[in-house]
């Protein structure tokens, strides 16, 4: 026992004193960092400026005004605070707080200055209603353009703002646009037109506007979850990436220390320094030491972004989201699943003379590790369905499977839980089992690398 | 005293090809031991069934009075003929991370280490990385880590291979001092001649079968070929009067020298007197038999000849030690 922890501790020093591996650590919330808080930045900072025309040909002289106003820089602006006040209220609390405090305010404030200058010039030309389509048209098949090149063509239709007689419906507009236009411009000239339309037909029939949107709007409210412990916010986003986000994890874990377990098994093999280890420990002795160093680099591994996530959600305020249960749960399936998958990644090791031997066995265990990763989305939605009960009891994909469910909005019941780990238990035994048999073997064979039946043939010889 | 290592009728086979056969070897504890054969002949197999790496298919085995050397594995030291390091781990961490192994606890280990390092003029290299050695360095370390928890016994594979003649020395002192210590060595090798110089006793084994088992002593009564060296003083000299010698059955030319077969019955001293009478000589010697003799002999089914097959068989345990030796 005492040589096995000596051969489980330099396993984990080994593994976890290397450039390599820290630098890997810090790689991955690096590279989640860069995506979540850089990259928006990055496409949100720096729109194209757009300057131009538009054409309108408008028959009911009622449209074009109202079109020419929405399109001001300054009505860009505002619209953009607005989006971005709605984006901050639906903020979960403490990002709010940081939003709203004065320094914040003092950012935004500055943003929008430097966005002016960076909003769409817009010059809305009104076009004779006599004036010929094709003739209109043209200045839109230019390539490129000066400054006041045309943007896009408008026709509203003459019934548009009156209907015509015995006829339900109103008429609408035709909108030709240049071939490179910006979708969001499209956008705010389509939002534009539908604007002047409506308030020019309110005004033509002699409405109250403001009486109508009263009547037509109904405030759409976030709904709130009732647990035994409380009342909480629910979001809707969460309940689709926590789930997730545990079974990433718990993959990133079982991958990174079954692939250190591969390759220092395949290294110490090619090192030729294995046969002294033999002289002074069994194989077995030797395995379970690498099985059991390496299962600490992956605890190491999910308890450092177990950790990064509960500081993330921390500061979110949401911790509550998460389940002290789940993360129990987390660990006990991290050792279900690191024992089969290690076992075979310490047989596979063995057997080959150098990594990229290695790759051709893996290649089914990887395949049966995507399953889940692939399912993620029919499984987090439909939790309790067939499929997603049959793979909660095939090891080792089920352990990826009940996490995901567990962490869904509606979990298995316990007994479904409990018999996966039995079932995913009985699977690592196995796969001891196999590879203990096979590592034996295999340790000293050097030559041709072995096929998987040859794996399965030293399996059951001796 | 018992025996340190007992193999009864032990056979070993890989799928069709028999690498050990009916093998019985006995080394009594203090002794040291050659295990000789040209590559191939199953050293290196039966050293790992010795040391429970691998298992006989038939046959018993006990080490150091234990069923199996698992039983016994911190009272042995082994340096494999596939040997290497961890290329990352420092020097002085691996000795100690195989000192723990074996069994060797606390702070007595890291001094051990050190002293060891220094004997073998690594002192300063004790913090580099492995892979930071040279060759010969890291054979020396190879070493270290075999006998850094004072074994009883001491199994070597192939311990000279790939070493220049300096490390050779050296290791073959310290083989010396740990046997001096009392610790049992055996060590295999494909060269005779390291044999010769270093056991009291020698097993021979040829396609995985004991073929020799014996003191090097009795070997040379043995296989005294009962001849002599003959080098005149005047290379031009005519030898024909030692024909003439009694007890000279024949003489032949040997190179630069001649050699001179006795007749049966003869007195080597008398007949050495007279050919120093009958031409003067540079040199004369009694032929002693060497074990690559003994070895080509007793494959070839007795007598010593030097015909092609003999040339092979020769060449094959007479490489000096400077052998593609195993990648590291």
């Amino acid at each position: 026992m005492r040589k096995i922890l000596h051969v489980a501790r330099r396993e984990f020093a080994a593994t976890v004193l290397t450039k390599g591996f820290i630098i890997g650590m810090l790689v991955t919330p690096a590279v989640i960092g860069v995506v979540v808080i850089v990259f928006p930045r990055m496409i949100n900072r720096n729109p194209p400026r757009i300057v131009g025309e538009i054409a309108v040909i408008d028959p009911t002289g009622r449209v074009s005004d109202t079109l020419r106003e929405y399109l001001r820089p300054e009505r860009f602006l505002e619209r953009r605070r607005a989006l971005q006040r709605r984006a901050s209220e639906a903020l979960p609390g403490a990002w709010k707080k940081a939003a709203g405090s004065p320094a914040a305010e003092a950012a935004v404030q500055q943003q929008v200055e430097a966005a002016l200058g960076q909003v769409p010039q817009i010059d809305v030309v009104v076009l004779n209603a006599a004036t010929d389509l094709e003739q209109a048209k043209a200045p839109l098949r230019a390539a490129g353009g000066g400054e006041s090149r045309r943007l896009a063509l408008v026709v509203v239709h003459p019934d548009a703002v009156h209907r015509e007689e015995g006829k339900q419906r109103f008429g609408s507009y035709d909108l030709f646009v240049h071939g490179k236009l910006d979708d969001r411009l499209e956008d705010d000239i389509r939002n534009g037109l539908r604007e002047a339309i409506v308030e020019a037909r309110i005004r033509a029939y002699g409405l109250n506007r403001d009486e109508i949107e009263a009547l037509t709007s109904v405030e759409r409210l976030p709904s709130r979850m009732v647990t035994e412990e409380g009342e909480r916010d629910t979001s809707r986003a969460l309940n689709l990436l926590l789930p997730a986000a545990f079974m990433v994890l718990l993959l990133i874990s079982v991958m990174t220390s079954g692939q250190y377990l591969l390759t220092s098994t395949v290294e110490e093999k090619s090192n030729r320094v294995v046969e002294v280890l033999l002289s002074a420990v069994s194989p077995m002795e030797l395995m379970t030491g690498k099985i059991l160093g390496q299962m600490a680099v992956g605890f190491l591994v999910l308890a450092v972004y177990a950790g990064l996530g509960a500081v993330a959600l921390l500061s979110f305020a949401m911790l509550g989201l998460l389940d002290p249960v789940l993360i129990v749960c987390m660990f006990v399936f991290f050792v279900l699943a690191y024992f089969t998958i290690g076992s075979f990644m310490a047989a596979t090791g063995s057997a080959v003379n150098e990594l990229r031997e290695a790759q051709t066995l893996m290649t089914p265990v990887m395949l049966l590790i995507m399953i889940p990763w692939i399912l993620w989305l029919p499984i987090s939605r439909e939790p309790n369905s067939l499929l997603a009960v049959v793979l909660s009891f095939v090891p080792p994909v089920g352990n990826f499977v009940v996490l995901l469910r567990m962490a869904s909005s509606a979990p298995p019941p316990m007994w479904q839980v409990g018999l996966s780990m039995l079932s995913s238990a009985a699977g690592a035994a196995v796969a001891l089992w196999f590879a203990a048999k096979v590592f034996r073997i295999g340790l000293l064979m050097f030559g041709k690398p072995p096929s998987l039946g040859t794996l399965i043939r030293w399996a059951r010889m001796s | 005293m018992g025996d340190a290592i007992v193999l009864r009728n032990v056979t070993k086979t890989f799928g069709d090809i028999v690498a050990v056969r009916d093998l019985d070897l006995v080394v009594p504890q203090g002794a040291l031991y050659g295990f000789i054969g040209p590559n191939g002949a199953g050293k290196t197999t039966t050293i790992r069934m010795i040391l429970s790496i691998m298992f006989p298919d038939r046959g018993e085995l006990s080490v150091l009075g234990k069923r199996s050397a698992l039983e016994a594995k911190d009272r042995i030291g082994y340096l494999p003929e596939e040997r290497g390091l961890y290329k990352k781990m420092r020097v002085a961490d691996f000795l100690v991370y195989v000192g723990r192994l074996k069994g060797v606890d606390g702070s007595g280990l890291k001094q051990r280490v050190h002293e060891w390092l220094e004997r073998v003029g690594l002192a300063a290299a004790a913090s580099k990385r492995c892979e930071e050695l040279s060759k010969g360095m890291q054979q020396k370390v190879q070493f270290v880590a075999a006998v850094i928890h004072r074994p009883d016994l001491l199994i070597l594979d192939e311990p000279f291979s790939g070493l220049d003649p300096v490390s050779q020395r050296l290791v073959r002192e310290l083989v010396l001092e740990e046997h001096g210590r009392g610790c049992t060595v055996l060590f295999s090798t494909h060269i005779m001649v390291h044999a010769e110089q270093l056991c009291d006793r020698v097993v021979m084994i040829h396609k995985g079968a004991k073929v020799l088992d014996e003191t090097i002593a009795a070997i040379r009564a043995r296989f005294d070929p009962r001849s002599l060296i003959f080098e005149p003083l005047d290379p031009a000299a005519d030898v024909a009067p030692l024909e003439a010698v009694a007890g000279v059955k024949k003489v032949r030319r040997d190179g630069a020298a001649w050699e001179i077969a006795l007749a049966q019955g003869a007195d080597a001293a008398a007949v050495i007197r007279s050919l120093a009478g009958a031409v003067a000589p540079a040199r004369i010697e009694l032929r002693r038999p060497t074990l690559e003799d003994v070895f080509v002999g007793i494959v070839e089914g007795g007598a010593l000849q030097a015909g092609d097959e003999g040339a092979r068989l020769r060449a094959s345990v007479r490489d000096d030690g400077e052998m593609p030796a195993a990648k590291p």
